[in-house]
């Protein structure tokens, strides 16, 4: 049985009414629900045509049905460069909301004075920085001759200095450090407006009872931003499994494959080896795979 | 809210997977036939004439801005414009804009891909008849050639000629070799690794160079063609010939030595963070006594500060040949451009004409070809040196093309990855020379 909730302008009461069709509501998402389907839907079904063929994007195509599909299961780079976007999830997603989880408490005991207000439009500024300037920007930090290695120095640990973004062990995480940078403030303010919701009432009951802050948090302010979190992990895991901008501005999936991810690869595939098709099926792949992953978190964080 | 509506979800994949089958059964996208065939007999004009679209990459736009004035003086009832966009934006979009309704009459591009395939540029040797480029020596021509096949390069039609040459070689800092005791180039691979062996121990960065994006690449070639006794192995590689290969002990042997050269500390310490703009930078603010790099290189070190000189990379004994890279700087002419004779008129103008000639070396970095009584242009410093050393190489045959033009993207997806992971010790010698050709083997073999 499903209920089908019609507003009622006049009672100003939701009503049921089986077998009435909720027309004004149709009409308001008709705009955003054709831009979606023309931009995201269309060009979706076109994606997975084109990953049965193999195709230069100008000439002829060839059908192969699943071989593009056969080659992300055999070619090494290709797995390679999915385990590292997992990594990057680590870096993306998990430690900013940590993160973002300390500053935000910490910033609510602050909130009502200016500086409050003040660090929160700082540590948003890394999400209005456009990728592209962000990870030049990080590059020159991160050069031989850059920030990073000049602090170093100053802390006389000149001996930890090194090119970071080509050295193979530190690549990866370099680039997730950025990643890190960009999401902090975004997962701080999310949370910020979080504590903000949850009732007051629920914190003044927990100190009458003489909780301490820390049980304070663990009880009531964490399981109260469960909603928060689930949103803050989903937007964050699909921007790290999808990265692009980012890689590509400072490392260009290099040293060697180190830091390959398939946002990278589909770009190669498609504009430098010419090959629609394998970026189509490796497209698709990563599609499933960000669904594979944010399922489980969106069903885990419901709270019902 | 948990309101579950049990039977929408269902729905909804029902219908995508309906949607999504019956795309698929859509037949094939792209089109086969593209573009009108050029139908009457073409021949060289006497005054060009309408419009003429010429997009290079923007680091060339002064250089041909300079050419088509002087053309333009030549042929007033022709008016040229240039355009200019970013290297690697050009190359990525190409095929987009050689497909357009309006695309441009002259294309710079470094490699055509499948540009000749789908028919986007047009192949020139009706003019090169008209025009007699067809009597000029044709080694010149040889890496713009693509066969039937759309593959294979050397041969078959001619689809870009240009105004100029890159070539290869090493700037050497002359204060540096007086350092050492280092009078003349070295004259062997021999003499030039003692050459590094010294400078190292004197405390001098020997060689600097780009590994982040393949200035590495430079040296491997080089010593594979010394080590192998002749470029001819390379030469059928790079041109994606029947069966070549370079699996064998040339390559592994002059992986082995690039390798060992950075573990004696001949290379930067950090070579796989320079690139290609911090490596020159670096050079001539003295830090590296060779730079292996290409006479482009020529016009900004003639302004710096500093004596620099010029050198083919040697052979492996004394008395050899030694071996060298280039790529012309070709334009293409579009399928679809509505003035094509006037466009293989400016063509014909920067190969032969003596004041282009001279703004190719002067302006452009580049060395002219062209006719073999053709005029030599003036020029000194170290852009004298390049002339030269160029005009040896064609003389004798030399000439090779560059690893990273074997296909659009060996350079990125294999040559450059494993040279980084060789020079970082994470690769052995032999290791390297099976991922090259594997990697090649994926690339060009589909």
């Amino acid at each position: 049985m499903s209920a089908r909730l019609v507003a009622d302008s006049r009672a100003g009461v939701v009503k049921a009414g089986p077998g009435r069709r909720n027309w004004a509501g149709l009409a308001w998402i008709a705009p955003a629900a054709t831009m979606y389907g023309l931009f995201v839907l269309y060009p979706l079904t076109q994606t997975a045509r084109y990953s049965l063929y193999e195709w230069d994007g100008f000439g002829e195509a060839r059908f192969v049905g699943v071989a593009n599909y056969q080659r992300l299961l055999t070619e090494p780079e290709l797995r390679s460069s999915i385990s590292h976007s997992f990594v990057l999830i680590g870096f993306f997603s998990i430690l900013p909301m940590l993160l973002g989880l300390v500053c935000a408490v910490a910033l609510a005991r602050m909130d009502k004075n200016v500086f409050g207000s003040g660090a929160r439009t700082v540590l948003f500024l890394p999400q209005v920085i456009p990728l592209v300037g962000a990870g030049i920007a990080w590059t020159w930090a991160y050069s031989t001759s850059g920030y990073v290695n000049q602090i170093l120095g100053w802390l006389r640990l000149e001996g930890w200095a090194r090119p970071w973004l080509s050295d193979f062990a530190t690549a990866l995480p370099a680039v997730g450090l950025i990643g890190t940078w960009v999401s902090f403030g975004f997962c701080t303010v999310l949370l910020l407006a979080g504590i903000s919701r949850i009732d007051p009432h629920l914190l003044e009951a927990a100190r009458l009872d003489g909780a301490a802050y820390w049980q304070e948090l663990r009880h009531v302010i964490v399981p109260g931003l469960r909603r928060e979190v689930a949103i803050g992990l989903t937007v964050t895991t699909v921007a790290a499994l999808a990265t692009f901008d980012i890689v590509y501005v400072s490392t260009n999936g290099g040293p060697g494959y180190a830091t390959m991810v398939p946002g990278v690869e589909i770009y190669r595939l498609t504009f430098l080896s010419q090959e629609v098709g394998a970026a189509s099926a490796l497209a698709l792949a990563l599609i499933v795979l960000v669904l594979v992953v944010v399922t489980p978190i969106q069903l885990l964080m419901r709270d019902d | 809210m948990s309101i579950h509506e049990n039977r929408r979800p269902a729905h909804a994949v029902l219908v995508s997977v309906a949607l999504l089958s019956t795309l698929a059964a859509c037949g094939s996208p792209g089109t086969a036939d593209t573009s009108p065939t050029p139908s009457a007999s073409v021949s060289a004009v006497e005054n060009a004439e309408g419009d003429l679209t010429v997009l290079v990459s923007t680091p060339d736009v002064a250089f041909y801005e300079a050419l088509a004035e002087a053309f333009e003086k030549q042929n007033p009832d022709v008016d040229v414009t240039v355009e200019g966009q970013d290297y690697n934006a050009l190359a990525t979009n190409a095929p987009r804009i050689l497909s357009a309704s309006n695309p441009p009459d002259l294309i710079k591009l470094g490699s055509f891909g499948n540009l000749a395939k789908d028919e986007l540029i047009r192949p020139l040797d009706d003019y090169a008849e008209a025009y007699g480029w067809d009597a000029w020596p044709q080694s010149q021509f040889a890496a713009a050639r693509i066969a039937d096949d759309g593959i294979t390069r050397g041969e078959g039609q001619l689809y870009g000629v240009g105004p100029g040459f890159g070539l290869t070689g090493i700037y050497m800092n002359d204060q540096l070799a007086d350092q050492i005791g280092l009078t003349d180039p070295p004259a062997t691979l021999g003499e030039l690794e003692s050459a590094l062996a010294a400078a190292a121990d004197e405390g001098i960065v020997p060689v600097m160079t780009n590994g982040k994006d393949g200035g590495t690449a430079f040296l491997l070639q080089n010593l594979q063609m010394d080590l192998a006794g002749s470029p001819e192995q390379m030469r059928a590689w790079v041109f994606g010939q029947e069966g070549a290969s370079l699996a064998g002990d040339a390559t592994t042997e002059a992986a082995a030595t690039l390798q060992g050269w950075a573990n004696d500390g001949y290379l930067p310490q950090d070579v796989n963070d320079i690139d290609q703009t911090a490596a020159p930078t670096r050079f001539t603010a003295g830090e590296g006594l060779f730079f292996p790099s290409g006479n482009w290189q020529a016009p900004g070190l003639d302004q710096a500060e500093g004596d620099f000189s010029f050198f083919l990379f040697p052979p492996a004994d004394s008395g050899g040949q030694p071996t060298a890279m280039t790529a012309g700087s070709n334009l293409a002419l579009s399928a679809r451009s509505d003035n094509p004779d006037a466009a293989a008129a400016f063509l014909d103008f920067v190969q032969t004409d003596p004041e282009a000639r001279q703004l190719t070396v002067s302006s452009g970095g580049l060395v002219p070809a062209g006719p073999a009584d053709a005029s030599t242009p003036e020029a000194d410093g170290v852009i004298g040196d390049t002339v030269a050393a160029f005009d040896e190489l064609v003389a004798e045959d030399g000439l090779v093309d560059f690893m990273a033009n074997a296909s659009s993207s060996i350079q990125v997806n294999t040559i450059v990855p494993n040279l980084q992971l060789l020079l970082a010790n994470r690769q052995a010698p032999d290791e390297f020379t099976s991922e090259l050709q594997e990697g090649y083997e994926r690339e060009t073999g589909g």
